[in-house]
């Protein structure tokens, strides 16, 4: 049959397309024949000061090693892991991006698609960014990404909101937690949910996790997958008894947490609701959801309240790291730039560009706004700084994890089901 | 998918070649000439479907055999494991028993609502062409458009409840996404409003190829309006329905945008709203488990292509045969 062999030709050529696009592409990275080397630069920050803050690092690096030419492209953020990825398998990675580390960091480096830069990090920058933070670009003890800042989670909240209520002092424990929720409800609502996304709501499982949990049962469970710590199972106790005190926004489960007015940042930025538990991330995210996405000019921060009878230190704190990675096949000048923008002018220029705490700490002296500080505060008096908790246990257990959460306050499943949740997707990775 | 069986089916069932031997004819006499028109000709055509179609579903079910994180190429086989997983997983019988409701809900509502609008816009009347733009905008509108739309409108703190509470009905406001009583039914409101016209449309146009003599003559034997519907006019729009309700299950069995869009990845299986689609893209995208989200993506196909194939043997096989032989 004539049309069976067209069929298989053309299926040949598809097939031979397909595979030759797929070794192309790897032609720049490396030194030409005048010792110049030109590297891709993928980024997040598409608009405004982040942008202009890139541009003009990219720019000063340049002057410093007339050498090297950098090619900038931004990557509008909730593209840039679908795009990331395909760009990684098909061999035409950028040699420097925007790294998020946990889980999807870990199968990078397994697949071998990320430069080993532990020998590159300088002193200055060891000195500078502290072993702790380091960690968090770290797999099996080597280095494949190095940390701009650091994201500690917590409570945002409205200081006018809460003084109108009478609640004079953030809580420091669950018990004034309570009290505080109680004297908000006449006001409206005093925490803001975007259950919509799961995490959000996640969260709130993760720090009475972090309360109730020692840090070698949250390690342990990193390993082996397995939530059989009664911990566990305390820490949805916990967060079962609270959320049955009805402290979230109405209709939380189909709020998202940073899409418009309606979302849980918008509800707090417009002064719908008090309060929001959310990474350091949140303070520009609560500024392009104002009226005028101006700063919020009454905005605070506190660490998440101590919860009694836990095995966890009341004053650990929980947070990530956003970094920048290397890829596998790019020159050794990548990990030159990586240094770059961990020295202490940089740095100062990216917490001014971000409104985010630099990772450096010679640059934090630059903090100024008050709730910077308090998180600065928090973050240096904390005994032990947890990642995320979907990002340690990785995509897959993180996942069953946000939605066995979400499934609890929905009052679908009982504390029980996360952990069931948790064993059945260990099946799937 | 659909759209290939069709043809498959055609080619087979007769091609438009006098029926009396049923072996088919041999082709003779093609020149190179010709052939080089048919290659140039359909060449591009088999390539894309080649490459965009075959390809991938090749691929899927390649990947559907490994634990693959979607880094680097797959190399841990698993053999039929994902399957196995699939198949002892409560999350996807939940989102296979939704699905089931959404095609039996779908039929049953949109098909009497859509013959009744079509059989009251057969008739000349004033306004008749508005009234045809307004049932059938919904359906031009992108699914992205009308599920924001219908999301915020359905919120808690929503127009929907503020319109109740405003005409004294709020003890009528509800939670309409996230109360798992309600949410399948919202879905299905929002889907019958979104596709009723699509159905609108065909079942005019299939009523406008019947011809008028035949009401006519059932005028003349003395049948009433209803009588002349009922047993003249619904027959002969039989082939036309029982498309619409093929076209209507194969879509509701792959329902992913407004479900994704409405409830997010996360809440549709809380709220009771999650479908095959909506649990391949949480467990392959969002987990991260791209080779069990392949897998899943299989299955997805064969139950498709399963009830397809049954539909096209059995519900549509004397609508094909009467339409390929006839006119001789």
């Amino acid at each position: 049959m004539t049309h069976k062999r067209t069929l298989a030709v053309a299926a040949a050529v598809a097939l031979a397309a397909m595979g030759l696009t797929a070794c192309t592409g790897d032609d720049d990275g490396g030194p030409d024949s005048g010792g110049n080397v030109t590297m891709d630069f993928w980024h997040n920050a598409t608009t405004g000061p982040g942008k202009a803050f890139w541009d003009k690092t990219v720019a000063d690096f340049q002057t410093a090693h007339p050498t090297v030419k950098i090619k900038i492209q931004q990557v509008q953020n909730e593209d840039l892991d679908g795009k990331l990825q395909t760009a990684l398998n098909s061999g035409s990675a950028p040699d420097i991006f925007l790294q998020r580390g946990g889980g999807k960091m870990a199968a990078m480096v397994e697949a071998g698609q990320l430069k080993d830069i532990t020998a590159d990090i300088t002193a200055e920058t060891k000195a500078a960014v502290g072993e702790a933070a380091l960690k968090t670009g770290q797999v099996d003890g080597k280095a494949y990404a190095v940390p701009v800042s650091i994201l500690p989670g917590g409570l945002w909240y409205s200081k006018d909101v809460f003084q109108k209520a009478g609640v004079t002092t953030p809580p420091t424990t669950l018990d004034e937690l309570n009290q505080a929720v109680t004297k908000l409800k006449a006001n409206g609502t005093p925490i803001a949910l975007g259950a919509k996304d799961a995490w959000p709501a996640a969260h709130w499982y993760y720090f009475f996790a972090l309360r109730a949990c020692t840090p070698a049962a949250l390690d342990a469970a990193a390993k082996d997958k397995n939530f059989g710590d009664p911990c566990w199972t305390t820490a949805g106790e916990n967060l079962k008894a609270f959320a049955d005190t009805k402290p979230f926004n109405e209709g939380f489960l189909t709020t998202s947490a940073q899409q418009g007015a309606g979302s849980s940042a918008g509800l707090v930025a417009n002064y719908k609701a008090s309060m929001e538990l959310m990474g350091a991330w949140d303070p520009g995210v609560i500024a392009s959801l104002t009226k005028d996405t101006k700063p919020l000019p009454d905005l605070g921060y506190f660490p998440f309240p101590a919860v009694p009878g836990g095995q966890g230190d009341p004053a650990a704190i929980m947070g990530g790291t956003d970094g920048y990675s290397c890829s596998a096949d790019a020159p050794k000048e990548c990990s030159d730039f990586l240094n770059y923008i961990l020295t202490k002018d940089v740095q100062e220029g990216y917490y001014k560009a971000f409104n985010a705490l630099p990772v450096s700490k010679d640059a934090q002296g630059a903090v100024t706004e008050d709730y910077l500080k308090a998180v600065l505060d928090a973050y240096n008096k904390a005994p032990y700084v947890s990642q995320w908790l979907d990002t340690i246990y990785g995509q897959n257990v993180g996942n069953a994890l946000n939605v066995g959460v979400v499934n609890l306050l929905a009052g679908k499943g009982d504390v029980a089901g996360i952990i069931q949740a948790v064993n059945d997707a260990a099946k799937k990775g | 998918m659909a759209g290939s069986f069709t043809v498959a089916d055609r080619v087979r069932d007769g091609g438009g070649v006098k029926p009396a031997p049923p072996s088919r004819p041999r082709r003779r006499g093609i020149g190179w000439a010709q052939r080089l028109e048919i290659a140039v000709l359909s060449g591009p055509a088999i390539l894309m479907f080649a490459g965009f179609v075959i390809f991938p579903v090749l691929m899927a079910a390649y990947y559907g055999f490994y634990r693959w994180k979607g880094f680097g190429p797959p190399t841990d086989f698993v053999g039929l494991d994902n399957y196995k997983t699939i198949l002892q997983d409560t999350a996807f019988h939940e989102a296979l028993l939704h699905n089931g409701q959404i095609v039996v809900l779908s039929l049953l509502f949109q098909g009497p609502i859509a013959l009744g609008l079509a059989l009251l816009l057969n008739h000349r009347m004033r306004g008749q062409s508005i009234i045809r733009v307004l049932i059938f905008v919904p359906y031009v509108i992108s699914e992205v458009i009308v599920g924001t739309a219908w999301s915020l409108m359905l919120q808690t703190n929503g127009a929907v409840n503020d319109v109740l509470r405003s005409i004294g009905l709020g003890w009528l406001a509800e939670d309409w996404l996230a109360n798992p009583d309600l949410a399948l039914w919202t879905l299905i409101l929002i889907l019958t409003w979104k596709y009723i016209g699509f159905a609108v449309i065909l079942f005019l146009a299939g009523m406008q190829n019947i011809p008028e003599e035949l009401s006519e003559a059932a005028a003349v034997d003395g049948a009433t309006y209803w009588q002349t519907q009922w047993r003249v006019t619904l027959p002969l729009l039989g082939p036309t329905i029982r498309i619409w309700a093929f076209l209507s299950i194969i879509g509701a069995l792959q329902l992913f945008d407004l479900v994704y869009i409405i409830w997010g990845q996360y809440v549709a299986s809380t709220a009771g709203t999650s479908t095959m689609a909506t649990y391949m893209v949480t467990e392959g995208r969002n987990a991260g488990n791209y080779g069990y989200g392949n897998a899943v993506a299989v299955v997805l196909f064969l139950i498709s292509m399963l009830i397809a194939l049954v539909y096209q043997r059995f519900v549509l096989r004397r609508d094909t045969e009467g339409a390929l032989t006839g006119g001789q």
